[in-house]
């Protein structure tokens, strides 16, 4: 089910942002934008795992490392970018599949802790086999177009919003929700549970790896285990509480807050805004599980309501 | 090798004694304390602090210790309190998100306040060794098991001489019960979630005699949760051994192999023993 | 006495008792009979605090108890039986009626309790330093019930007390129950063996569906049709 209402507004943003870098010539904005396209990216594709089928990833920074770590070896390697993409996208899922699934065996509420385990082991593991950074070398400095990154980051957090749309808004969809809201009831009502997990899993690895595979493209330079550390994996569990789990817009707008409160402290205080932000993530998880979108939707039923009371 | 073995021990303990306050609270509550870690590193500066007021570090433990209770009195209160409602497994998934919350602002704030800079405590017996067996004890280690072990007793006389103690064992065992025996399940849980993180001054202080940062709470979590689940969830009393446990297998892989891998081969020796042994080294049924 | 005015229960939206209300007066036993699922346990659980009902009072002597947390209900004079005994598994038998005298007031006179407890149940003093746990399940009725009164309570609440024993069993634990009463404690009792039940209450009210549908002098309840057809499989002539 595709509402009419929903394309025209998405293909009218995604136009905004094509056209964009014609109209604004700022680098730094433009590098903005990369980091907002990553974060949704991310964010979206944690909240199909963590909103939609109800199993929190502390984790996920280990496929964002992973799909970094593939897409940047492989293009250095001279391989295309798009195929170095696709192949950090499933190295990601490949090592979900392998991590993920033991972890997933676990009482649902041990997910979180396996997670959190394996993506340390994983930054440790990297951080000890690939302590130097990497760095591109000349040929690659000197044909570096930020456009290209710019609009290959924006393909990707498109694709990845799409792809979670579909799922969500499937059958599929229905099974993970079904899943979250009451796994025992699921499985009663023959729901094969495990591989909607699985599935969901692994699909939200692949598309994490996908996002780091634009970090790894964007940098210049970088220490290969930075994109491991667990940093990257409480981003899209912030974001995502703060923008509204378990909602398409949710991790957009939790991305949005995110880059700019931290963009508008970065110059003065830091590290303020992860404290905001922590703050508010824990006043959302007491008090409105729904995060922003749910203030969003009482505004709209109160709205609505008022408007249907007065004309009819 | 002896050498390496003495080593193992001595971290063994340190990491026993942090999942012991992880095992308590959970074991009470079913409460997973993510910022556990945070929470020690904070009393690693509260040390700091006393100590550049010439405090040493071993008798600002007691103060520390209060510090810690009120601390995690408040800041119980202030959330945690709220998800007493909820049933099994949304207050798993719950706390561990609040507590995530928690270490965020804690590990920031300290971040604002300290910098990142790695700090340690440096009093003037720091490298103090005894000589034993031709082994060398370092003074600040011993002194570490034996404060654990002393606090482990302490701990386990209060759960099983006082009226308290044994309502919190009550509590942890059927809370539904408890309450109708007329114990404040509430007042439990703040209370043990405070005593959890009194338990935490220890590590506080030998972590601040080692090196700290602000944002390390996290690491030393980890070594607890898995701690906590090599010995099984459910037991408080085989968390101690399977701490030692834990700190061996490091110690002989630092011996095999080297010290590079020494956390690899900790982390891969544990999801090693949840595969064998899913329910832990001592542990019974994993309660839901 | 107990007073339980017309209150509502509902778990989340769902609602399961309607309009309920009864009494209990000092020294009696007043029984709650009804089919599984009727809200007996639901009921029951509220009075002692473990639900809060969504209208309607509920007092003891005139305090009222509606939003009150079940330890401070103990403390306001009201124990209770819970259903499936809930005992504390690794504790030692002693160890749980230690726990039953928990509250302040209770506790000064814990051993002379703990006395009384042992002439009702002889066999909980024999094994008094046994494990709850490892308990037959006749032994942790009595265990039960002996720790629910060491907290000196004059009114008692009983969940199901006859589930999974043997009729030998019922009839002792029932004759333990009119012990009790005539030491001075009032009770009400929620059961699904409705024979032994009005055998020994005063009173009693059905519950079907979450609602009251009758109430009576228990010896006579035991004689109407309706009793006899629904809940003692006798068929009239």
């Amino acid at each position: 089910m595709i509402h009419s209402k929903n394309v025209v507004l998405t293909t009218l943003v995604a136009a905004l942002f094509v056209i964009f870098p014609f109209m604004v010539r700022s680098e730094y904005l433009l590098n903005l934008l990369v980091m907002f396209f990553l974060y949704v990216t991310l964010a979206e594709s944690w909240n199909l795992l963590g909103g939609f089928a109800g199993q929190i990833s502390l984790g996920h920074s280990a496929f964002f490392g992973i799909g970094a770590l593939i897409t940047r070896l492989l293009w250095v390697g001279k391989i295309p970018i798009s195929l170095a993409l696709f192949g950090g996208g499933v190295a990601a899922a490949l090592l979900a599949g392998i991590v993920g699934i033991p972890c997933l065996r676990m009482r649902s509420a041990y997910f979180p802790i396996g997670t959190l385990a394996l993506s340390m082991i994983a930054q440790i593991t990297v951080g000890n086999i690939f302590p130097l950074a990497g760095s591109l070398s000349s040929e690659y400095i000197v044909g570096y177009s930020l456009s290209s990154r710019y609009y290959l980051a924006l393909l990707v957090a498109v694709l990845t919003v799409l792809v979670v749309y579909q799922v969500v808004n499937s059958r599929k969809g229905l099974a993970l929700v079904a899943i979250r809201d009451d796994e025992g009831a699921a499985e009663a009502m023959g729901v094969k549970t495990f591989r909607y997990k699985i599935l969901a899993l692994l699909i939200s690895s692949f598309l994490t790896g996908l996002g780091g595979g634009i970090f790894a493209y964007h940098q210049v330079s970088y220490y290969y285990y930075t994109t491991f550390e667990l940093s990257w994996s409480f981003l899209p569990t912030l974001t995502t509480f703060i923008g509204g789990l378990g909602t398409i817009l949710g991790p957009i707008i939790g991305s949005m807050c995110f880059l700019a409160l931290s963009e508008i402290f970065a110059i003065s205080l830091g590290e303020i805004h992860i404290l905001i932000f922590g703050f508010t993530f824990i006043l959302i998880v007491l008090f409105l599980p729904g995060g922003l979108m749910s203030v969003t939707q009482w505004t709209y039923k109160f709205s609505f309501k008022a408007f249907k009371r007065r004309y009819f | 090798m002896g050498q390496t073995l003495v080593y193992g021990i001595l971290n063994g303990a340190l990491y026993g004694i942090i999942a012991l306050g992880i095992a308590l609270v959970f074991g009470v509550m079913r409460y997973l304390n993510l910022a556990h870690g945070s929470f020690i590193i904070l009393g690693a500066y509260g040390s700091l602090f006393l100590f550049h007021l010439g405090i040493d570090p071993f008798a600002s433990i007691p103060l520390i210790s209060i510090l810690l209770f009120l601390a995690g009195a408040v800041l119980f209160k202030a959330s945690f309190s709220r998800l007493t409602i909820l049933p099994e497994g949304n207050k798993i998934k719950n706390s561990l998100l609040i507590s995530f919350g928690l270490m965020l602002l804690i590990d920031n704030l300290a971040t604002l306040i300290w910098t990142g800079d790695e700090r340690s405590i440096t009093p003037s017996y720091s490298g103090f060794t005894f000589g034993l067996f031709g082994l060398r004890l370092p003074l600040i280690g011993l002194m570490g098991v034996l404060l654990a072990l002393v606090l482990i007793s302490i701990l386990h006389l209060f759960l099983t001489r006082t009226y308290f103690g044994k309502s919190v064992t009550a509590v942890s065992q059927d809370h539904e019960a408890a309450s109708l025996m007329g114990i404040n399940i509430n007042q439990t849980f703040l209370i043990s979630f405070a005593i959890s993180l009194t338990l935490a001054s220890i590590p506080s202080v030998l972590i601040g005699l080692k090196a700290f940062s602000p944002t390390a709470g996290i690491q030393w979590f980890n070594k607890g949760i898995i701690v906590v689940m090599l010995s099984g969830i459910g037991n408080i009393y085989g968390v101690f051994p399977a701490g030692l446990f834990l700190g061996i297998m490091e110690a002989i892989s630092v011996f095999l192999f080297g010290a590079p891998y020494r956390e690899v081969t900790g982390l891969a020796v544990f999801i090693l023993i949840m595969i064998l042994f899913p329910k832990g080294l001592f542990g019974k049924r994993i309660e839901a | 006495m107990l007073k339980v005015e017309h209150i509502d229960v509902h778990y989340g939206d769902l609602q399961v008792l309607w309009d309920v209300s009864l009494e209990v007066k000092d020294g009696e036993i007043v029984a709650l009979i009804g089919s599984n699922g009727a809200g007996k346990t639901t009921l029951i659980r509220t009075i002692a605090g473990l639900h809060k009902p969504s209208s309607g009072n509920i007092s003891y002597n005139g305090i009222l108890l509606n939003n009150q947390s079940p330890h401070k209900i103990v403390a306001l004079g009201i124990s209770m039986v819970p259903e499936g005994r809930r005992l504390f598994p690794k504790m030692t038998v002693l160890g749980n009626l230690e726990m039953g005298a928990f509250h302040k007031e209770a506790r000064p006179e814990k051993d002379k309790t703990l006395h009384w407890v042992y002439e009702i149940f002889p066999a909980l003093r024999e094994r008094s330093q046994q494990s709850a746990g490892s308990l037959s399940g006749g032994e942790q009725q009595m265990l039960a019930i002996g720790r629910a009164l060491m907290a000196k309570n004059r009114f008692l609440l009983l969940d199901e007390m006859s589930l999974g024993l043997s009729p030998l069993l019922v009839k002792n634990i029932f004759e333990i129950v009119v012990q009790i009463n005539k030491a001075g404690i009032s009770i009400f009792i929620v059961e699904q063996n409705v024979p032994m039940t009005l055998k020994v209450a005063d009173r009693a009210y059905i519950l079907e569906s979450g609602h009251i549908v009758g109430q009576g002098m228990a010896k006579a309840l035991l004689k109407t049709a309706h009793i006899r057809e629904a809940y003692l499989g006798i068929n009239p002539v």
